[in-house]
């Protein structure tokens, strides 16, 4: 299987929190398919982007969700995706 | 020869054009790829951007900034901007071979590589204003555009089913060729004109070859 574009990761994260509208962080990190480490990286990057938001409610129950920032992404990510493959960047 | 001699007996007027135009396409790239950058805030993304925001400056400083007010000063820094617009766009090239991931410090424009990119900049204009020669500026643009042209036909193979990496890379070997031009015109030719009107034509379509590809793919 052909190895995963960064910016596909990042994809993946973000419609597996859409889908769900906000998820735990296990079930995010199964839905990454991501090692543990990775999945942190890469949640910490998002986090610092602003393009999820991490909650802990009064359950003590955490969850992460997508912010407008992580919306507006994955609405125009088709475009990301072929400008940054189409200019190898 | 007529039109030749109409061109070089309105060099002047030539050159504000040339320079506009360049500014112009160079200011359209910014504003279309700095949309995509605030949505993805990819880095590579960044760095195209930025190269472009740099060619603007340069070319306003010297054809438009240039004719009004001329100063040494301001070939120095359009030199500056010219070497640090190259650094800005091989690195978005080769950014991702690099393990780290780069977090800009108060503006996008500001950052540990941006400041390099700087300082080398820098560097290259000072020794070049020590030489009273554009050596140092014409030994960097050949490195920058033999390199982006290796990595730009490297990603054309590997992208074969896309249309825009074969027109990058002919953008990339006319910009080699048009700094060839322009070495040959200022070494040997003692800047015959002839041979740098075919350098300027060359310059305005490497970035409307740029222009196209921005518009297609950040319009889909």
């Amino acid at each position: 299987m052909r190895k995963r574009e960064r910016l596909e990761v990042i994809r993946d994260i973000l419609k597996a929190i859409q889908t769900k509208k906000s998820i735990k962080p296990t079930r995010l990190l199964y839905a990454s398919n991501l090692s543990p480490q990775m999945f942190k990286d890469y949640v910490n990057e998002l986090l610092e982007k602003k393009f999820l938001q991490f909650e802990i409610d009064k359950d003590e129950k955490k969850t992460f969700s997508l912010t407008k920032k992580g919306f507006d992404f994955l609405q125009e990510y088709k475009v990301i995706e072929n400008f940054v493959n189409n200019f190898g960047l | 020869m007529e039109w030749y001699n109409l061109l070089v007996q309105n060099k002047d007027l030539i050159k504000i054009i040339y320079g506009a135009i360049i500014s112009l396409i160079c200011f359209t790239i910014v504003l279309k790829s700095d949309r995509l950058y605030r949505l993805s805030l990819h880095n590579g993304i960044r760095y195209f951007r930025n190269a472009f925001f740099f060619y603007s400056l340069a070319f306003v400083v010297r054809y438009i900034l240039g004719y009004f007010f001329y100063s040494y000063g301001l070939t120095l820094l359009f030199e500056f901007f010219l070497i640090t617009a190259g650094f800005f766009l091989l690195h978005s090239l080769l950014w991702k071979n690099f393990y780290y991931i780069e977090k800009p410090y108060l503006s996008s424009l500001f950052s540990p590589v941006t400041i390099l990119f700087y300082l080398m900049a820098g560097l290259l204009v000072f020794l070049d204003y020590l030489w009273c020669f554009y050596l140092f500026l014409f030994l960097s643009q050949i490195f920058i555009f033999i390199s982006a042209s290796i990595i730009s036909y490297r990603n054309y193979i590997s992208n074969r089913n896309k249309a825009f990496p074969r027109f990058y890379f002919l953008a990339m070997l006319l910009s080699l060729f048009a700094w060839i031009l322009n070495i040959l015109a200022a070494m040997v030719f003692d800047w015959h004109k002839g041979i740098m009107i075919n350098a300027y034509l060359l310059n305005i379509i490497v970035f409307i070859l740029f222009l196209f590809g921005v518009i297609k793919i950040a319009n889909r």
